[in-house]
């Protein structure tokens, strides 16, 4: 299973702060992502992903504590027992 | 002025060892508009040794609901000036040392600086205040969106870096809403983290606090 917490405005959105999703051998990141959103009542994929299925802007996904961006991106890989969280900071102050 | 009698509620809680530490602590602000007046604020008023305040903005009349170190007659001043008065008057033993500069990859913080608080308001300039601080340095930092912020502590070098961990985030085109109490709120946290990490007791270390305001929500994320 992968662990997938939800933070700030996501966890709001789901009204849930985390769920398991089922593992598969050669599970990408964007694969848990899609296993995460079937498994929630409120679609949120679009807060994440382009029409193209590009991240967009705005919400950091990290696996064991390592943003996807400085590791495959969506092809990032995933293995079991992982933890995926994803969070929109806020920029003010 | 009686430092003891001064400090004697805190001296109560946390004890003259720990009152030492702060007092001899040096640390840098970086931006003193809502975060960075109540952190100064604060920290001047625990009796901290010394404070940079680095900023080079004025202050215009949207930052009054939450800057708490301003007021009306300060609009169109230099906010570092003001906030170096008015956090003299607080605390006449505090030592400020005003920075009017932008932050830039040109920047650096100094050396002799303990930790630093980044109480900035975009990514752009977070980034490079982190390039310019000193390996092994504390670094705390606070942002607010909203109902939902979050305080996070690195030490630059060992932890990882401020841009990477923030790859992917946005930086709002328009005007990021912040109220009064949740940015109050914030600042107070990120202090508070201050006084530990003096103590070298970080509690955020490599970990967000994220808090919501919305249901008095928190949670910790690990990076």
């Amino acid at each position: 299973m992968v662990k997938v917490q939800f933070y700030s405005l996501i966890r709001l959105l789901l009204k849930t702060e985390s769920l398991l999703v089922p593992w598969a051998p050669d599970d990408r990141v964007h694969h848990i992502l899609h296993k995460a959103q079937k498994a929630v009542s409120t679609p949120f994929l679009h807060k994440l992903l382009d029409e193209q299925g590009a991240l967009h802007p705005g919400t950091i996904i990290l696996i064991n504590r390592h943003n996807i961006l400085h590791l495959d991106k969506l092809q990032s890989v995933v293995r079991d027992d992982d933890l995926v969280a994803l969070f929109p900071p806020g920029a003010g102050g | 002025m009686d430092s003891t009698a001064r400090y004697a509620r805190q001296l109560l809680f946390w004890g003259e060892e720990k009152q030492r530490q702060i007092g001899e602590s040096t640390l840098l602000i970086a931006g003193v508009g809502g975060l960075g007046a109540t952190v100064s604020q604060l920290l001047a008023r625990a009796g901290i040794g010394k404070l940079y305040l680095v900023d080079d903005g004025l202050l215009d009349l949207p930052d009054l609901n939450r800057q708490t170190l301003y007021g009306e007659q300060d609009l169109g001043k230099k906010k570092v000036h003001i906030a170096a008065e008015r956090l003299a008057c607080i605390n006449s033993t505090l030592k400020i040392s005003v920075l009017d500069q932008h932050i830039d990859d040109s920047f650096q913080v100094p050396d002799d600086v303990d930790a630093v608080a980044d109480c900035l308001d975009n990514f752009t300039t977070r980034f490079a205040l982190y390039k310019a601080t000193v390996p092994g340095t504390f670094f705390v930092h606070g942002g607010l969106n909203g109902a939902n912020g979050q305080v996070l502590t690195l030490k630059k070098g060992a932890s990882q870096s401020l841009e990477t961990i923030f790859a992917g985030a946005r930086q709002p085109q328009g005007k990021i809403p912040v109220t009064p109490d949740n940015v109050v709120v914030i600042a107070g946290l990120m202090t508070n983290e201050l006084f530990h990490l003096l103590w070298d007791k970080p509690k955020l270390l490599n970990r967000f606090l994220i808090v919501g305001f919305d249901d008095f929500h928190t949670a910790f994320l690990e990076v």
